[in-house]
């Protein structure tokens, strides 16, 4: 992953990442703002529940004390304060009472707690009232003060929880009581007006376990209640306010959040329980908007920040770029190399440091090439003076010679001047023939291509010397070949490359003046063939090692220094590689990599040099 | 012949009905032709065919009256072909009909020139139009009779003779165990469905014969058990929850059914009053209360008649008929047998009820197995009736 591709993806992520933590922040808030707007609309209807509640007790309480002050009610006090009272003329009474003051609950109820009259339970008359009866003769009840309650009535149709007032008529010591109130129901239920979305449940506790059809909405039992019971049966374990949810369907829309409200009687006794539901059905609507406004949101951020990113990482990654590309070119050889990058930051430091490197690079290159130069023209001199030395003295010295057989002894000259000219002659071959051989190296020709077996040419060569290695008079060598029979054919030079390997067996035989061992090994790897020689000889220190490849430089006494040199030549037209191990004492290895196909033909003119 | 003027609370006895009548003969108008007498009914009267069954009790009773105003039953096997004292003059079934005097009746034509019925009016209406002078005569639920008397209306009331009583149905849990007909027969507080609901105007029923009757009612107990109803009913494994049966169009039975309801579940008896609207109820209740009317004066026929009755709805055994010489002592061993058997309980004696215009003269209220006394009956259209001795 290159440097401008990482930048980017930090930028990306960095900025996606940002945009999400927003995006999450935002959903989660709004989110919030819905539950407490929702918190907000459940408290309202539970206030309106509450003031309901305390409004009808009211207005109950009202018409409870306005039968109690009817003229029928303070008579029928009177007939039933008389000793010989006969209550069955009022056993009727109550129904009719109740109809005109539109109440659901109605009861006369005697001194003695005895129900006289019931309009919600008619055939209740003559059994007793229990709790009017103990309240009363406990203590004098202020049942004005006393207010509406809650509490748990029998009617015909069975247990009901009301919303009850009591008045009293005294006539004597004698009272009677009215009992008036409204059941707590699915009508009650109906004179709340929900906010849009929010409903009122009701759940009437009459019975020991949870009954679906005692839980009620203002039109009667509802569907599914047990999806109720276990919060119920929690309301009634502990009798606080709880909020639940309950989801109706794998849909999140029909989701409902419902709070809970106890009802408690006068005794502190659980009458019913309240439940505000309130549908999730807008809020999730909302909250999905908001999700996909958020997912636009980082949806367009994202976009924005892959662009962002891409300019930034490119605004940044561009001057390390060109300082990368610069280093590139400069690997590759181009050293007049420059950086154009502007700018005082550190990147701008870095590239004008590179460009000041790379003048100097070409600076001291050039004082290199021209100190190397100079020195190879003294190399070759000296080669030159030291190979045409050898042969200028003889010559020298045979001119003198003649000189002196002239002057001192003219009657030996002829055999003098024969005997000097065949001197002359074989020293002006020899120079011919150091010419010669410098004259080669200057034009070593170009490979002419050909599918070559590397094997076959170092058999050839080895059979070429087989002679030497075992020549009377000298120690013996002995080759070891160690040839890889799958060595590819490769297209080169055989000539060449024949000439090579010759070099480089004279060079090891030259190097084992005591005799040893040469070992030729081939191997290929990755489609190139690899050929080392090696030998047992005397070694290199470093210095000629660093040497080694330098034209006309040799560690030989007869050397022309070109062996190697041209070693290289070959090597090198052929795309190859050519290196040198070597240990003092030990032996010296020249490994000779050559590819498959040369990359390219070398340039042409070598033959001009 | 009886004649019984009540605007009291109270039943009104044999002996006070006499005096009642001999007291009034003195001041007595003298009788007058004419006038056309409203009577209101609760029925509705679709065929006076007696080949065409009737809908319910009710619309038998009512057609029976009826067809006693246009024929005359010399003998009790049916209708025969003399004519009574009206003839059929307008007739729309279930509606009204319009009876007009038979100038050639043999017992001497009627005073009135016609009665109209009105039929399926509902009691309240009744009242109302016995209040405002639109009927003459109608008859008023027996719960209604001290009300009305209140109100202003001669209330005519006859002895007590339907009973009323709690019949356990065949097949259901009660009827096959004893001890649960007990609790429940010891649960019922009598005095108070009489007192409360009849307003007075009946008598507690321990046995099948109203005393005026039989003379032994007295040996049947009427006070309730509860403690011993209860104890019986927690002996009884897996007691089972009791529906009691009632007609959805009397609300008499019902009252009384929610009575007993609340004394049974006072007495830990689980039990529910429900109407029998239709057979599927029907098929479920453990017990219905049902109305029982005297066809007859005498105990002997009555109680056959009884018998006969309780074998119909209840599949009771009728036992051996009582030859009509059967002296008290029999007629109450085989009361007694029956009463004890459990499987019908007494609960109360009514008497018919009737609402009497200001107009109407010499009306006698019907004993058991008798006609609307229509024929005897003068409209006085002069002014009300002198005050009686008893109002």
């Amino acid at each position: 992953m290159t440097f401008r591709s990482k930048v980017f993806w930090i930028f990306t992520i960095a900025l996606v990442l940002s945009v999400a933590l927003i995006a999450t922040g935002v959903t989660i808030v709004a989110g919030k703002a819905l539950d407490d707007s929702n918190a907000h609309y459940t408290d309202a209807l539970v206030a309106q529940f509450e003031r309901e509640f305390a409004r009808r007790g009211q207005d109950i309480a009202r018409r409870v004390q306005g039968i109690a002050n009817a003229e029928g009610t303070v008579r029928m006090a009177i007939d039933l304060a008389r000793p010989s009272a006969d209550p069955s003329v009022y056993v009727d009474d109550a129904r009719g009472v109740a109809l005109s003051y539109h109440l659901d609950i109605l009861d006369f109820v005697g001194n003695d707690g005895t129900i006289i009259s019931s309009a919600e339970y008619r055939a209740r008359f003559g059994y007793k009232m229990e709790w009017i009866r103990k309240l009363g003769q406990a203590k004098e009840i202020d049942w004005v003060a006393q207010g509406p309650f809650l509490t748990r009535i029998d009617t015909q149709a069975g247990p009901v929880v009301s919303l009850l007032a009591v008045s009293t008529v005294r006539v004597g010591d004698k009272n009677l009581y009215i009992v008036g109130g409204e059941r707590l129901g699915r009508e009650f239920l109906a004179s709340l007006v929900p906010p849009e979305g929010m409903r009122a449940l009701l759940y009437l506790n009459l019975d020991q376990n949870f009954q679906p059809a005692d839980l009620v909405d203002e039109s009667g039992p509802i569907d599914r209640a047990e999806r109720f019971a276990s919060f119920v049966r929690q309301e009634r374990s502990h009798a606080v306010e709880q909020t639940f949810k309950i989801d109706w369907t794998s849909d999140p829309k029909t989701a409902e959040v419902f709070h809970t409200l106890p009802l408690f009687g006068r005794q502190s006794e659980l009458l019913g329980i309240l439940l505000v539901g309130s549908s999730q059905r807008e809020i999730v609507i909302l909250e999905r908007r908001i999700e996909v406004l958020a997912l636009a949101a980082v949806m367009v951020g994202i976009g924005i920040a892959l662009l962002l990113s891409w300019w930034g990482a490119a605004r940044v990654t561009r001057p390390i770029q060109k300082l990368a590309e610069g280093a590139r070119a400069v690997s590759e050889g181009n050293w007049n190399t420059r950086v154009d990058v502007r700018g005082g930051g550190e990147v701008g430091q870095l590239a004008r440091a590179f460009n000041q490197m790379t003048e100097q690079l070409v600076d001291q290159r050039e004082r290199l090439v021209q100190a190397e130069r100079v020195a190879a023209w003294r190399e070759v001199a000296r080669r030159l003076a030291h190979e045409l030395k050898n042969p200028l003295f003889p010559l020298q010295t045979t001119v003198e010679n003649l000189r002196r057989a002239r002057q001192q002894n003219p009657e030996q000259f002829d055999e003098v001047f024969r005997e000097s000219t065949g001197i002359l002659l074989s020293e002006i071959e020899n120079l011919k023939v150091i010419v010669a051989r410098f004259s080669d190296f200057a034009k070593m020709p170009q490979p002419e291509l050909g599918s070559v077996n590397l094997n076959e040419i170092v058999r050839t060569v080895v059979k070429l010397f087989e002679a030497q290695f075992g020549a009377v008079g000298r120690p013996p060598i002995t080759p070891e070949l160690h040839l890889d029979e799958n060595l590819p054919v490769i297209q080169a030079d055989q000539t060449l490359l024949h000439r090579a390997i010759e070099n480089l067996v004279l060079n090891a035989m030259d190097a084992m003046p005591a005799g040893g061992v040469l070992m030729l090994r081939t191997s290929h790897h990755n489609g190139s063939v690899k050929l080392e020689v090696s030998d047992t000889g005397t070694g290199l220190t470093p210095e000629e090692s660093g040497r080694l490849f330098t034209p006309y430089h040799t560690t030989k006494q007869h050397g022309t220094g070109l062996g190697l040199a041209i070693v290289q030549s070959v090597v090198s037209d052929h795309g190859g590689r050519v290196s040198v191990e070597s240990e003092t004492g030990v032996g010296t290895s020249v490994q000779v990599e050559l590819p498959a196909r040369p990359p390219h033909q070398p340039p042409a003119g070598r033959d001009g040099e | 012949m009886k004649r019984t003027w009540s605007r009291r609370t109270a039943a009104i006895s044999g002996a006070t009905i006499l005096l009642i009548a001999g007291a009034a003969a003195p001041g007595a108008r003298r009788p007058r032709y004419g006038g056309t007498l409203v009577v209101e009914i609760g029925a509705a009267v679709n065929s006076t065919d007696a080949t065409v069954p009737s809908g319910d009790a009710q619309e038998a009773s009512a057609r029976e009256q009826i067809d006693r105003l246009i024929f005359d039953h010399p003998s009790a096997e049916g209708r025969v072909a003399s004519p009574g004292p009206f003839r059929m003059a307008e007739w729309e079934p279930g509606k009204r009909a319009v009876l007009a005097a038979n100038e050639q009746y043999p017992g001497g034509r009627p005073f009135v020139d016609a009665i109209e019925i009105q039929m399926a009016r509902t009691a309240k209406d009744r009242l109302i139009d016995l209040e405002l002078g639109r009927a003459d005569v109608a008859e008023i639920p027996v719960a209604e009779a001290r009300r009305a008397a209140e109100q202003g209306v001669r209330v005519s009331q006859s002895q007590p003779d339907e009973l009323i009583a709690l019949v356990f149905v065949d097949g259901r849990p009660p009827a096959a165990n004893r001890r649960m007909r007990e609790a429940v027969a010891d649960s019922i507080d009598r005095d108070t469905i009489v007192n409360f609901i009849l307003q007075k105007e009946g008598e507690p029923a321990g046995g099948l014969l109203p005393g005026w009757s039989s003379g032994t009612a007295f040996l049947f107990p009427t006070a309730p058990d509860p403690a011993r109803a209860k104890e019986l009913w927690s002996q009884i494994p897996h007691s089972p929850s009791l529906a009691l049966g009632y007609d959805s169009d009397d609300p008499l039975a019902e009252a009384i059914a929610e009575r007993i309801a609340v004394n049974a579940r006072d007495a830990g008896i689980s039990m529910t009053a429900q109407s029998t609207r239709n057979a599927q109820t029907e098929g479920r209740v453990d017990g219905r209360i049902v109305r029982l009317p005297m066809t007859s004066s005498a105990p002997q026929p009555a109680l056959a008649s009884f018998l006969a009755l309780l074998h119909r709805i209840a599949g009771l055994d009728p036992g051996g008929a009582l030859p009509d010489s059967a002296v008290p002592q029999q007629i109450y061993e085989q009361e007694s047998a029956v009463v004890h058997g459990l499987a019908v309980v007494p609960i109360a004696w009514v008497p018919h009820t009737f609402g009497l215009g200001p107009r109407v003269r010499d009306w006698t209220a019907p004993g058991p197995g008798q006609g609307w006394p229509l024929a005897d009956v003068w409209l006085d259209d002069t002014g009300p009736e002198p005050p009686k001795g008893s109002s």
